[in-house]
């Protein structure tokens, strides 16, 4: 066992456990905690958009270059602040109009293109489908399954229609593989979170307590 | 039946205990256990490999403190295999938080290579063989922009420099001359690079996302839009026993360690759900 010297792994350390004392019940070791956490990362990402983002793209051309088209998103940024005036708060849309217009123009052709088309086209039973399982002739059944397991599951959010006859003989298998869904999601979240504390206790019996190598 | 009303009742804080004592034992006293690595990081691994010397491999590190334990250890990995095949690297990250580890894990990579380098040729070199782009925002500015030009986009690097003083820049001028491109994240990145990048400019996208993500990003591998991918500590460790096994880097495997720890959790975890469905249907036959 060899403890670190180093204050910054010290600092971390405390931190931490401050933070685990959460399990044990609410206290005041990890309310600090977790303000100084909330603190600290917002001060960095400001003084970071600050020194390299509004400084270098928009100050630096604007005032000491002096180039003066600079001026347009400058005003256009400006108008975000108005909405603390209530008399001209409805400037606030047209920034607004313009970020949303911009993302929605260049999201939504992507959006439907890889999302979309390009999931549809999956579940088309081809023999290019078949031998992205990398299962052999394995393949052909996943295809299947997986085709079957597509339909099921939309027919189960038609709701136009009563879920009787085939539509509820689908809808119900559609469930089936809902469920499958969850609990393949359930199961990868448990290895998320163990992972986590796994992380955490490498270093603090690790880099702190030097327990463990 | 006492027993199982006992159990139905346990207070969470020993289950939490249970789950340290658990996780921690086989931390200190270690065990070795085998990984089997599964055809999607297989895929990825290959995918790095191939990528042309003439071409470029960037990585992507969207990972923040919260999801570094499973994702880190994937871009030592995947850096070290990059180095080792001498393939040119671009670094960058689309949100702010993640560039001190993009950093960290640069730092400590570039350290194991040089401290066993002989010659200059040898070393691995800023400028010459990666370059740390940094972070410009929002992201889907540099994602749309590097396929016209990487350095109008990223005008300076991380550091300061002018990107296009730097050798390895003039000739890495858009997605043209990159390979591959992998995204590590715990959140949406992954999809942007499909969406944005390759269905505009063609750009090949492999990814290391968490474990939480897992079943989501599945279907992108399955149509072929990811080239490969690595899911959580598993895959990282997967990565591990690839570059181990067919580069013979050997260095330390911190999602290899964790293997133990996290298998016997999860048993644990399996046998508390087991009792907490036996009472609860006990209780409910009682009624």
């Amino acid at each position: 066992m060899s403890l670190s010297v180093d204050p910054w792994i010290w600092i971390g350390a405390l931190f931490s456990l401050a933070i685990f004392s959460f399990l044990y019940k609410d206290n005041p070791f990890y309310r600090v905690a977790e303000h100084v956490f909330v603190g600290a990362a917002n001060g960095y990402a400001v003084t970071f958009y600050w020194h390299n983002v509004l400084v270098p793209a928009l100050f630096n051309p604007l005032f000491r270059q002096g180039q003066l088209l600079f001026i347009i998103p400058f005003v256009i940024g400006i108008l975000y602040f108005t909405r603390f005036i209530p008399k001209i708060g409805w400037l606030l849309r047209i920034p607004i109009g313009i970020y949303i217009g911009y993302y929605v123009g260049a999201s939504i052709p992507a959006y439907i293109q890889a999302f979309i088309i390009k999931q549809v086209q999956g579940t088309i039973l081809t023999p290019q489908n078949f031998a992205s399982w990398s299962a052999g002739s394995w393949g052909i059944l996943w295809s299947v399954i997986l085709f079957a397991g597509v339909l099921c599951t939309l027919s189960y959010f038609y709701f136009s229609k009563e879920h009787k006859g085939v539509l509820g003989a689908t809808s119900r298998i559609g469930t089936i593989f809902i469920m499958i869904g969850f609990g393949a999601a359930f199961g990868y979240t448990v290895m998320a979170r163990v992972s986590l504390l796994i992380g955490r206790l490498q270093f603090l019996l690790g880099d702190w307590l030097g327990i463990i190598r | 039946m006492k027993i199982i009303d006992k159990l139905a009742k346990i207070d969470r804080r020993i289950i939490y205990l249970i789950l340290a004592v658990v996780v921690i034992l086989p931390m200190i006293f270690p065990s070795v256990l085998r990984v089997r690595v599964m055809p999607p990081v297989e895929k990825l691994f290959h995918a790095v490999d191939n990528v042309p010397k003439e071409k470029a491999l960037i990585i992507d590190f969207d990972y923040a403190p919260q999801t570094a334990p499973e994702l880190e250890p994937m871009g030592f990995a995947l850096l070290r295999h990059a180095f080792r095949k001498r393939t040119k690297v671009l670094i960058l990250s689309l949100y702010v938080q993640m560039l001190g580890l993009a950093q960290n894990a640069l730092t400590e990579v570039i350290e194991e290579f040089n401290s066993v380098a002989e010659t200059n040729t040898d070393s691995i070199i800023y400028g010459r063989d990666y370059v740390f782009l940094g972070w410009v925002p929002p992201p889907i500015i540099p994602i749309l922009g590097m396929g016209e030009s990487i350095t109008n986009v990223y005008q300076v690097d991380y550091y300061g420099n002018r990107t296009d003083t730097l050798p390895l820049m003039k000739e890495i001028k858009n997605y043209n001359n990159v390979g591959l491109l992998v995204s590590l994240s715990g959140s949406d990145p992954p999809e942007w690079w499909i969406a944005y990048a390759q269905n505009r400019f063609g750009l090949q996208v492999g990814a290391g996302v968490t474990a939480v993500s897992a079943s989501k990003y599945f279907s992108y591998y399955q149509t072929g839009q990811f080239s490969g991918l690595m899911v959580g500590m598993k895959g990282a460790a997967e990565y591990e026993e690839m570059i181990e096994k067919e580069l013979a880097i050997k260095s330390r495997r911190i999602a290899s360690e964790a293997l133990p720890p996290l298998t016997y959790a999860h048993l644990v975890i399996m046998v508390f759900i087991v009792i907490g469905n036996i009472s609860f249907l006990m209780q409910r036959r009682k009624k």
